[in-house]
């Protein structure tokens, strides 16, 4: 008796959860979606009153973003940054660790690449997979200066890694403008060498290993924030630290790893850019990869699946931008504009639903906060 | 009777469960309504419809005779309803006067008269009775005045209509008394209150009316005074409950758990526990009573390795525990149910099936080299969900889509789970059902027979002396007495957690 009507409420448990995840996951989909579709509109109109043909531009940065197999690789070989840079914020995210500083990081991963690259010489897979691992550390490191300021001071990370950023970019600028300075017109460290250097694919384009690798990256991170004790342990010190604490995970601890690791992923897509693209460390060579995986990781949700579809969306509107820019008279800086409307809908959506959330939750105690005025 | 609140076939669905099942509820002009039923039963759910917060799938209400569509929270207020949630939503940093007109504040041209809200504050807690400090910063009150801070809240927006959903789940005994006090007042003057509670005898002490509900119906509302406890409860569950856990004299054996001459700093740097000595043997339970901020919280974050102690020893099967970790206490066999499940005892947004691995997920049982087995951890909970009756619940859903007590139960479920030899239960029933108390009563005695050493601290003199072998008592941080459950008398101990000694009679502290 009383098991049938166990299971017979089960079955219509199971039913309510279903809903709840189908729901869960429409709403993770259409939020996104929503804020990329309202960008694009907002950008029509602006394209409109310079006084050109919205659907001509969107079409030919589609166009140039998907048809053709140039045109494809071109914007892989855009997205191959942000699956990295996205990867290791949306990671540092999920565990609660707001890591801003990827950008900062990812240069000192790229310095590091490139200086093994050309300094020792060893044989190819061997090589590049020092170069990779010196690059890891280096933004390893990088990121420790803010990990341990929080995990041991509580100082607030988002101030001291957007301090750190710039510092970053004046450090790594100096090396490799004075002391390792490549004789040359351009402030560049020394090539790298041939046994460093990741496969490109095609003659015409950068795309190179460094994109299979991230790939393999993304599935990896998966594994570990779903399935593995240490990610669970970063998921529930993000959601509820005392809660965390009680459990018996080291708080602090599991603050300063999250921190090393997105570290680390922000130091390999540095040496991506230097072992495939570049191959040599150029001052400043990076357009903001970090800062674009901050969108990425806003628009992904803190998933691996979805770092994957949101840096192929700002890979293309980067890549398509160019080809629009060639043919009309819209300049690619509409395609920074497009990302700086997603990603100040998406924070919008972000307070409006924590701040619902607290109404929420806090009914009486902010309900008539706005009204209650009025009504006096 | 008029009555001032009708709801007439309120039906709320959440996906396929109906939280509310075609519900009438009225309440008339100056009663206490109580409200009861079941964790689960769609209490809280109905009054958030009556307060605006949920939006009903059909159904219709009416106040004061009049058909009303309340849409948010602002139009119940306009209405003259107020509801006090069981987690206050003050803003603790603010004054007590700040939080009671925030949101309609006086003052004039965007310029806060403070003084004015000190003053209308002072008038307001004097014509009902309530007396408090307008000044006092709210964080600093104990929670009894944090929530007459909420119901003078409601009151300065002259709500008529005040709906209390489980407020005397977090107060000590004199606290309650005091509530019910005001609860008379106001109802004397006039006003309707809604009265949500587990605690039968509360019902029968203060209710004029009390309906009851059960899985998202209700089955019945009648007279206080033509009913009982008992019938009541039975009502409720559907089958007679017991009130009293049956329990055989305890065989106290070994001591599993001693602490000698601790000493413990709150964080507000005072010494909040000043030379507490006491032992819990394997089998056996020990009573904490006190009331609350006493020092039964830092002396149990200590036991639990949350806190440090500043002199003293705490010592598990005799060996010293006192600077260990959350885990390694957890490794040496200690189950701890902290009192707040919310902040402590849970992560609301994690699935349920990752809120009872907590503190597992490290062992080779559901973890190989690293890996999770979550398979193995979901069927696991799966197991635990029916073992515990735990109604609602699906494995991979949020735990925050559970009602308040099934919470308590997914905690209550991880920490009685994995054959711990001493069980710390900091308030261990709070705002759970009389089934669902029945029910940890009952699973705190087996352990206790199977050996176990059960170490209850609880605000609830009921729950105290219905589980203890013996009790214990505190009082400003220290153990005024200890009495043999048997022969222990509510006045005397309700004596001791005043402070006064037993002999003299005298204050100490
Ligand atoms: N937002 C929600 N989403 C899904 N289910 C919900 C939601 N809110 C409540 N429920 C479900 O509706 C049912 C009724 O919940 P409600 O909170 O009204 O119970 P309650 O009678 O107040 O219980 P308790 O005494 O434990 O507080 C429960 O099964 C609960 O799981
Ligand atoms: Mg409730």
């Amino acid at each position: 008796m009383a098991r049938s009507r166990a299971q017979l409420s089960d079955i219509g448990e199971s039913r309510v959860a279903w809903a709840g995840h189908l729901r869960h996951l429409a709403m993770g989909i259409l939020k996104p979606s929503a804020a990329v579709g309202l960008a694009l509109l907002i950008g029509a109109g602006v394209i409109w009153a310079m006084g050109e043909d919205p659907i001509f531009a969107y079409q030919t940065l589609f166009n140039g973003a998907f048809k053709g197999a140039g045109n494809f690789v071109a914007t892989l070989q855009y997205t191959t940054p942000l699956l990295f840079t996205g990867l290791a914020v949306s990671f540092a995210f999920r565990a609660g660790v707001a890591n801003i500083g990827v950008e900062g990081q990812m240069l000192f991963g790229a310095l590091a690449a490139g200086i093994v690259g050309y300094t020792i010489s060893a044989p190819h897979f061997l090589h590049v997979a020092l170069a990779m691992i010196a690059a890891a550390v280096a933004g390893a490191v990088w990121a420790f200066i803010p990990a341990i300021l929080r995990a041991r001071l509580g100082v607030n990370e988002l101030v001291v890694c957007l301090m750190l950023n710039p510092i970053a970019l004046l450090l790594t600028g100096y090396f490799s403008s004075y002391p390792l300075k490549a004789p040359g017109p351009t402030n560049k460290t020394y090539d790298i060498l041939a046994s460093a250097q990741l496969q490109q694919f095609t003659n015409s384009a950068q795309l190179n290993t460094g994109f299979i690798l991230a790939l393999v990256l993304l599935a990896v991170f998966w594994v570990i924030e779903n399935r593995t004790g240490k990610g669970y342990e970063w998921k529930l010190v993000g959601q509820n630290p005392l809660f965390a604490r009680y459990g018996g995970i080291g708080v602090q601890k599991s603050i300063i790893g999250a921190f090393l690791v997105s570290g680390m992923v922000a130091g390999l897509a540095g040496a991506e850019q230097v072992l495939g693209v570049y191959r040599a460390f150029y001052n400043g060579f990076s357009p903001g990869y970090g800062f674009d995986g901050i969108a990425v990781a806003m628009l992904a949700k803190n998933s691996p699946i979805g770092v994957a579809f949101a840096a192929l969306l700002l890979g293309a509107l980067n890549s398509g931008g160019i080809v629009m820019q060639m043919m009309t008279s819209v300049t690619r800086d509409l395609v920074k504009m497009l990302e700086a409307v997603i990603i100040l809908l998406l924070a919008a959506d972000f307070a409006i639903t924590s701040f619902k959330a607290r109404r929420k939750v806090a009914k009486a105690g902010t309900a008539g906060k706005s009204i209650g005025g009025g009504q006096a | 009777m008029v009555n001032s609140v009708e709801m007439r076939g309120i039906v709320k669905k959440f996906g396929t469960l109906a939280a509310n099942n075609n519900v009438d509820f009225s309440a008339g002009k100056g009663e206490v309504h109580a409200l009861v039923g079941e964790n689960g039963a769609g209490k809280t759910t109905l009054m958030n419809i009556l307060y605006g917060v949920i939006a009903p799938d059909e159904g219709s209400i009416q106040i004061d005779d009049r058909k009303v569509h309340i849409g948010n929270p602002a139009v119940a207020i306009g209405l003259g309803i107020g509801m006090v949630h069981q987690h206050f939503k003050l803003v603790p940093s603010l004054s007590v006067a700040e939080n009671i007109v925030l949101g309609s504040e006086p003052g004039s041209r965007g310029f806060f008269d403070r003084l004015a809200a000190m003053r209308q504050v002072a008038e307001l807690a004097d014509r009902f009775a309530l007396a408090i400090d307008p000044m006092a910063t709210v964080q600093d009150l104990p929670v009894g005045l944090q929530q007459r801070v909420e119901i003078l809240k409601m009151l300065y927006r002259e709500a008529k209509i005040l709906i209390l959903d489980e407020p005397t789940a977090v107060l000590t005994p004199q606290e309650t008394e005091e509530l019910f006090r005001t609860v008379r007042n106001l109802t004397s003057d006039g006003k309707t209150v809604i009265f949500i509670t587990h605690k039968l005898n509360e019902v029968m002490k203060v209710s004029d009316r009390v309906s009851v509900m059960r899985a998202g119906r209700m089955v019945a509302t009648l007279n206080t005074s033509e009913i009982s406890a008992a019938q009541l409860a039975e009502k409720m569950v559907g089958r007679s409950v017991l009130f009293q856990v049956q329990k055989q004299p305890s065989e106290p054996k070994e001591v599993l758990l001693e602490v000698k001459d601790l000493r413990v700093m709150s964080n507000r740097g005072l010494e909040a526990v000043r030379g507490v000595s006491l032992q819990v043997r394997a089998g056996e339970i020990v009573g904490l009573a006190g009331v609350q901020g006493n020092g039964q919280d830092e002396l149990v974050e200590v036991l639990a390795g949350l806190r440090r102690s500043t002199a003293g020893d705490v010592l598990l099967r005799g060996s010293s525990s006192k600077d260990f970790n959350p885990r390694q206490v957890r490794e040496a066999g200690v189950a701890y149910i902290p009192s707040d499940r919310i902040k402590v005892g849970l992560s609301l947004d994690a699935a349920i099936w990752e809120n009872m691995l907590l503190g597992y997920h490290a062992t080779r049982e559901f973890n190989r080299g690293g890996l999770l087995d979550v398979g193995k951890a979901t069927s696991f909970a799966r197991e635990l969900i029916s073992r515990f009756d735990i109604r609602g619940a699906q494995v991979g859903a949020p735990v925050k889509s559970l009602s308040g007590g099934n919470q308590q139960k997914v905690v209550l479920a991880r920490e009685f789970s994995h054959g711990r030899r001493v069980i710390i239960a900091d308030q261990p029933s709070r705002g759970v059902d009389i089934g669902a108390i029945e029910f940890i009563h009952k699973q705190l005695v087996a352990m206790r027979d199977r050996g176990c050493g059960v170490f209850l601290i609880s605000a609830d003199l009921d729950e105290i002396f219905s589980l203890s072998d013996r009790i214990l008592v505190i009082f400003h941080g220290e153990i005024m007495g200890e009495l043999a459950a048997r022969d222990a008398t509510v006045e005397e101990v309700g004596r001791l957690m005043a402070g006064v000694n037993r002999r003299g009679g005298d204050v100490i502290g």
